[in-house]
């Protein structure tokens, strides 16, 4: 499979929609348009502007992830009581990320596993690289969000999400390590790779794809997710505009 | 060379046990006599089993041991200048804590007292003599990354203050009852003050002076302790490179008097861990690792058995050689006032709630 073909991942989707017996009330697209009437649904720091036409779709990727889907469910059922800090870095190269995008979906993760809403935010940029973030939410929970876009090509995103509470610490990331895990490595004559397969339906793609298609079709299973994400959306860019803001220079 | 004749004094602070291993076996060090400044005290050093003239006595101690050259002054912030007072008058040089005080006339007083009594005073801040940082010093220094445009750096650990428990009393760690910030309860003199590391590294690491900082606190994980346990802080250096620091008590731990296997809750006690950020790329560093693991005595519980906590042998040497050869310490009181004045300054912003310019 062409993992860059778009026509493959909206075929994917097809194929979940059907499975699942979802029918969406509008035709889609999984990028840019521009048809009026069809809902164009794409990662949602691929819209720079706070305010959305109806028919843009700014999908929270990473919220259909499994593993912060799992780090929300250990807060909310109170798994770890009294959450105090999180602490979440996320380091891409500049080919797939800028630090608009990091910081979006971070700020959105914090909100999103945290169970409240953004308070205060002091940002310390550094031009289109680097970004260290101080927040805290409406809950009294605090948050360091540092991100870079300094990888070299090609390298996977390096990214670690890790709450501390009074009763237990959870984290996507081991104890006593500094980078993610894979599930398979593999050192032959061709080199060193690595595998991380987390989705049989939609085995092949690579997970930025997987989100993409998972998250399209948590919107068009549930619809009332346009105007949720649309209004989330607004409150992200607001956000990282009032960094670019306020940045003492 | 002649071993340099020394002895520890209080033997309360954290750091204390560190020292023990290298005063006994370092060969450029006689150990003479140790002041320990309660009978607790006193019968924890004698546990050890070290052959040393244990005093209850500061003054007696080094009345009977007049050959004395140096000390360790293992003691809670708020004697540091009563003891700088007392080696200053009697020309013994001093291995000082991490911090030597937080209030800055009494800093000034410290630094004249050295300079006019000509002794020797080395800042304990030990990893200067890591060889992972030694490592990225070399890495950064050879331009790898190219420009830097961010450094991230943890000094997260467990807190000492069961069985340190100065460490969480105002007025004996940060040298007064400060309040944190309006309307709450807590005051200063917490997991920053424990904490100095990352300030002095990133100083060093990009040989640049603080800008500006911003911090904040959390809500303590520890709600039954009078100093915050919990903060971050963020800013930039003068050559424009961002940091966010993370100096918190986050690791929960055993309420033990008296460290000891078993002190840690959550598998890892403590971590330096570095991520910086250039035009040619990332560089993450663990000050600390790899390490081994286990999950057996005392709790059955997964723990991070660390293998490296060799830096005090660099640092003692280097000790022996400033004051052998009338040298000045790498982390002089000079060097180190800058580090004190970037720390109360993220103590002014977490009461502000504002960053503040240095």
């Amino acid at each position: 499979m062409n993992q860059n073909n778009n026509t493959d991942m909206e075929k994917a989707l097809t194929g979940l929609l059907e499975k699942y017996h979802v029918k969406p009330s509008l035709p889609f697209h999984l990028q840019m348009s521009g048809k009026v009437g069809e809902l164009d649904m794409l990662s949602g720091y691929s819209f720079a502007e706070p305010e959305l036409q109806e028919n843009q779709v700014p999908l929270l990727t990473w919220r259909v992830k499994r593993k912060f889907i799992e780090l929300k469910k250990i807060v909310e059922e109170s798994v770890i009581e009294d959450v105090c800090l999180f602490r979440f870095c996320c380091i891409g190269n500049k080919e797939k990320w800028s630090l608009f995008s990091l910081l979006y979906r971070e700020m959105d993760l914090f909100e999103f596993i945290g169970n409240g809403k953004i308070i205060s935010v002091q940002g310390v940029i550094s031009g289109n690289e680097a970004g260290n973030l101080i927040l805290r939410l409406d809950n009294n929970a605090l948050c360091s969000i540092e991100v870079s876009t300094q990888l070299p090509s090609g390298m996977p995103m390096i990214d670690r999400h890790e709450i501390i509470a009074r009763r237990g610490v959870a984290s996507d990331v081991v104890v006593d390590t500094q980078i993610p895990q894979s599930s398979i490595y593999s050192y032959t004559q061709q080199g060193e790779k690595r595998y991380t397969d987390v989705d049989m339906e939609l085995y092949g793609f690579d997970d930025t794809r997987i989100d993409h298609i998972r998250s399209a079709f948590q919107v068009l299973k549930q619809p009332q997710l346009i105007k949720e994400w649309q209004s989330q959306h607004k409150r992200l860019v607001n956000f990282i505009y009032y960094i670019n803001s306020t940045e003492i220079v | 060379m002649k071993p340099l004749k020394i002895a520890m004094l209080s033997l309360t602070h954290g750091h204390t046990r560190k020292y023990y291993q290298t005063l006994n076996d370092n060969p450029k060090l006689e150990w003479v006599a140790v002041y320990a400044e309660t009978e607790t005290v006193k019968n924890n050093f004698l546990k050890w089993g070290y052959d040393i003239p244990c005093y209850m006595d500061e003054k007696e101690m080094f009345d009977k041991h007049p050959d004395i050259e140096a000390v360790v002054m293992a003691s809670a912030n708020y004697i540091h200048l009563r003891q700088f007072r007392e080696c200053a008058k009697r020309g013994i040089h001093v291995l000082s804590m991490k911090i030597p005080t937080f209030d800055m006339d009494e800093y000034a007083e410290i630094e004249e007292l050295v300079e006019k009594s000509g002794i020797v005073c080395h800042v304990e801040l030990e990893m200067h003599y890591n060889p992972v940082t030694t490592r990225l010093y070399e890495m950064i220094a050879r331009n790898e990354l190219g420009k830097i445009s961010a450094i991230n750096a943890t000094n997260i650990t467990l807190s000492p203050v069961w069985a340190f428990p100065w460490q969480g009393i105002p007025e004996q760690s940060y040298g007064k009852r400060v309040s944190l910030k309006p309307g709450d309860k807590r005051f200063r003199g917490g997991a920053l003050s424990d904490h100095p590391h990352v300030f002095d590294m990133i100083r060093w690491l990009t040989n640049s002076e603080f800008d500006y900082v911003y911090a904040e606190a959390g809500p303590n994980i520890r709600q039954d302790i009078e100093v915050e346990d919990i903060l971050l802080v963020n800013g930039k250096m003068k050559n424009g490179v961002s940091f966010l620091f993370d100096p918190s008590w986050s690791r929960l731990e055993e309420r033990l008097e008296v460290p000891a296997p078993g002190w840690e809750i959550f598998p890892k006690r403590m971590e330096v861990n570095l991520a910086i950020s250039g035009e040619n790329g990332v560089i993450l560093a663990d000050c600390f690792g790899p390490n081994v693991y286990h999950n057996g005595k005392p709790n059955d519980r997964y723990t991070v058995q660390y293998t490296y906590f060799d830096e005090w042998i660099g640092m003692m040497d280097e000790f022996v050689d400033c004051v052998r050869n009338k040298k000045m310490p790498k982390i002089n009181l000079k060097w180190h006032r800058k580090t004190i004045e970037a720390m109360n300054a993220c103590y002014e912003s977490i009461s502000s709630g504002k960053p503040v310019c240095l």
